[in-house]
C-alpha cells in the first residue's frame, strides 16, 4: 500500500562538533552476526562484541568515558542491522545528564533495519539532574519483516535540596517507519517546572517519579499475544502504573513508578518473554563489562 | 421606508453560518461516545466533580488538543497539496499509541469528512476523503475541518478555537452525563478554559515539527489502560 512519504531526517549540523559520534553496522559473517564496519570518534565508544547465548546474536555494550552529558553536548549515533543480523544494544551504565545551563544536551540516532533484521536496544536509565535539559531523538527505519524492542527508563536525579525534579525538560522522540510509512511518532515532554499542565497532575505522573517504556515493532504482534504479556507483566510491575496498547504493527507499554526496579524487573521480563517466544533464547542477563 | 440600495448593510463573514454548523457540538460524528482517558480516571474516583474535570479538561486542552488535533488542524490548513494532507494525517495516526484514541480519531475523521464535504464542499476536502475512502489516509477530525476551514477562508486562530471549543464542550457534554455534573456546574467548566483555549490557540501557532504529537504519561497511560476497564460507557 501507499503511504504518506517518510519525514525526512534531520540535516546534520556539521558546522557543530560534536561531543561524540558512534556508527555500527551489523551483519551475518559465517553464522553469527558481527560489526561489519564501525567508527566513534569523541565521549562515545563501544566495547568489542559477545554473545550472551548460543545464538548468532551480538550484544554491543556503548560506553560513554566521558561519565556524562553536559550542557551544549551533542551526540550522534548511527546503526544499521543488514539482512538476517541480530542485535542487543545496550550500554555500560546509566546515561547521565548534568546541568545544561541556558542550552541542552542532546542524542540523535538514527537506525536501519534491513529485512529479517532484529534490533533489541535495553539502555541502563538515564538520569537527568538538576537545570538538565535533555533531548533524545531516533529516527527508525525498518523494513517490514525486521523486528525491533526497544526499552527506555527515565529517572529524575536527586538536587542537593532533596528534591526531585530538579530537572528542567527531558523530550524523547521516536520516530518509526516501516517500509518507508510513518507508523509510530512517539514523543514525550517532560518540563517538571514550566509544563503545559502540573507534572504531579493526572496527565503528567500523579506522585510518581519514573517513567518506562517499551515498544515492540514487529509482524507476530497481535492482540493475542499482547494479552499474554499484559497478564504477565501486570503483577511484576508492583505499585506501578501500566497501560499496554496495540500499535500499528506493534505494541506499546508505558508504565509509571516510584522507582526503577519494578520498571526493569516488567521490561526485562517482556523482553525475555519475546526472546523466548521468537527465538527460542534463554533470559536475558546483561553483565556488564 | 424601505431602504435606499446605496445604503450599506453589515454582513457575518460568509464562512460563520457553515463554521458554527461544523463546531456544533450535536455534529453526529460520535463525539458522545469518546472520553479520551476521561473515563479511566473516572472510575478511579480522580475525576468526581466539576473542580476535578475542570482540572482533567484544562491539562488534556494543553497536551493533546494542541500537540496533536491543533497542530494537525494548523498543518492541514496549510497544506499546500493533497501529500501534505496525507502526510499529516499520517503523523496524528501515528502520533496516538492508545489503539483507542487511534480508533476515534479514524471513527469521527469518517464522519466528519461525510459532514463537512456537505456543508462546505470542496476539492481539497473531496480529495481527501477519497484518500481516507482508498485507505491511504486514516482520517481525523481535525484534519477534515483544517481542509474544510482552509476552504471556507476561516482565519486561521478563529477555526482552532472553534475546533478547541467544539472538543472541551463535547467532553463536557460526556462528563455532565457520566460523573454526573449538573449542566450549569458544566457551563462554569466551559467559561473556564476560554483562557486555556485562547493560550492553546496562540502556542499551536508557534509550535515546530519537533512538538508534533507530543503527549504526557500519565494521560497515555489511562488512555491505554480503558481498553481494559470492566465498566464503560464510552469507547475510548
Amino acid at each position: 500500500m501507499t503511504g504518506a512519504p517518510a519525514p525526512e531526517l534531520a540535516v546534520r549540523r556539521a558546522a557543530v562538533e560534536l561531543a561524540g559520534t558512534l556508527a555500527l553496522t551489523v551483519g551475518v559473517r559465517g553464522d553469527r552476526c558481527i560489526a561489519t564496519s564501525q567508527y566513534h570518534q569523541g565521549a562515545l565508544r563501544i566495547l568489542r562484541p559477545h554473545y550472551l547465548d548460543d545464538t548468532s546474536q551480538v550484544c554491543y555494550v556503548v560506553v560513554n568515558p566521558g561519565g556524562g552529558y553536559v550542557g551544549g553536548d551533542e551526540y550522534e549515533i548511527d546503526i544499521t542491522v543488514e539482512t538476517g543480523a541480530r542485535l542487543l544494544l545496550t550500554t555500560q551504565s546509566a546515561t547521565k545528564v548534568y546541568r545544561t545551563p541556558e542550552t541542552r544536551a542532546e542524542q540523535r540516532t538514527h537506525i536501519r533495519l534491513g529485512p529479517n533484521a532484529s534490533l533489541e536496544s535495553v539502555p541502563d536509565p538515564l538520569i537527568a539532574y538538576r537545570g538538565a535539559t535533555y533531548r533524545q531523538a531516533t529516527v527508525i527505519e525498518m523494513h517490514g519483516s525486521a523486528s525491533l524492542v526497544m526499552a527506555e527508563i527515565v529517572t529524575p536525579g536527586w538536587s542537593p535540596d532533596g528534591a526531585l525534579f530538579g530537572y528542567d525538560e527531558i523530550r524523547l522522540r521516536n520516530e518509526i517507519s516501516v517500509d518507508g510509512r510513518l507508523a509510530v511518532l512517539d514523543n514525550l515532554l517532560i518540563r517538571p517546572l514550566t509544563g503545559a499542565a502540573p507534572i504531579d497532575g493526572m496527565a503528567f505522573l500523579e506522585d510518581y517519579t519514573h517513567v518506562g517504556s517499551l515498544l515492540v515493532m514487529d509482524a507476530r504482534v497481535d492482540a493475542a499475544l499482547l494479552n499474554e504479556l499484559h497478564e504477565l507483566l501486570v503483577p511484576l510491575a508492583d505499585g506501578c502504573k501500566l497501560g499496554m496498547s496495540l500499535l500499528d504493527g506493534g505494541l506499546a507499554m508505558r508504565a509509571l513508578s516510584h522507582a526503577t526496579e519494578p520498571l526493569d524487573a516488567a521490561i526485562r521480563a517482556g523482553i525475555d518473554f519475546l526472546r523466548f517466544r521468537w527465538h527460542g533464547q534463554p533470559r536475558l542477563n546483561l553483565r556488564k563489562y | 421606508m424601505p431602504n435606499t440600495p446605496t445604503e450599506r448593510v453589515n454582513e457575518p463573514p460568509s464562512y460563520l453560518l457553515p463554521l458554527l454548523q461544523l463546531s456544533d457540538s450535536a455534529l453526529p460524528t460520535g463525539g458522545f461516545s469518546h472520553s479520551f482517558g476521561m473515563e479511566t480516571f473516572l472510575e478511579r474516583g480522580l475525576i468526581d466533580g466539576e473542580v476535578s474535570f475542570a482540572s482533567w479538561l484544562s491539562q488534556f486542552v494543553s497536551i493533546q488538543l494542541t500537540y496533536s488535533d491543533g497542530f494537525a488542524l494548523r498543518l492541514a490548513y496549510e497544506a499546500s497539496s493533497v501529500d501534505d494532507i496525507a502526510r499529516v494525517d499520517r503523523m496524528i495516526a501515528a502520533a496516538a499509541l492508545p489503539r483507542e484514541v487511534r480508533e476515534a480519531g479514524t471513527k469521527m475523521g469518517a464522519r466528519m469528512l461525510a459532514i463537512a464535504g456537505t456543508v462546505a464542499p470542496g476539492a481539497r476536502l473531496a480529495g481527501y476523503a477519497a484518500d481516507v475512502g482508498s485507505g491511504r489516509c486514516a482520517g481525523h477530525p481535525a484534519v477534515a475541518f483544517g481542509v474544510a476551514g482552509r476552504q471556507l477562508g476561516v482565519p486561521l486562530e478563529e477555526l482552532l478555537a472553534s475546533y478547541l471549543f467544539t472538543a472541551v464542550t463535547s467532553l463536557t457534554q460526556n462528563a455532565i452525563r457520566a460523573i454526573p455534573i449538573g449542566q450549569d456546574a458544566g457551563q462554569r467548566v466551559l467559561l473556564g478554559t476560554h483562557p486555556r483555549i485562547m493560550d492553546a490557540v496562540r502556542r499551536i501557532q508557534a509550535l515546530d515539527a519537533d512538538d508534533f504529537g507530543i503527549t504526557a504519561p500519565g494521560l497515555e497511560i489511562a488512555q491505554m489502560r480503558h481498553e481494559r476497564q470492566r465498566v464503560r460507557m464510552f469507547m475510548s
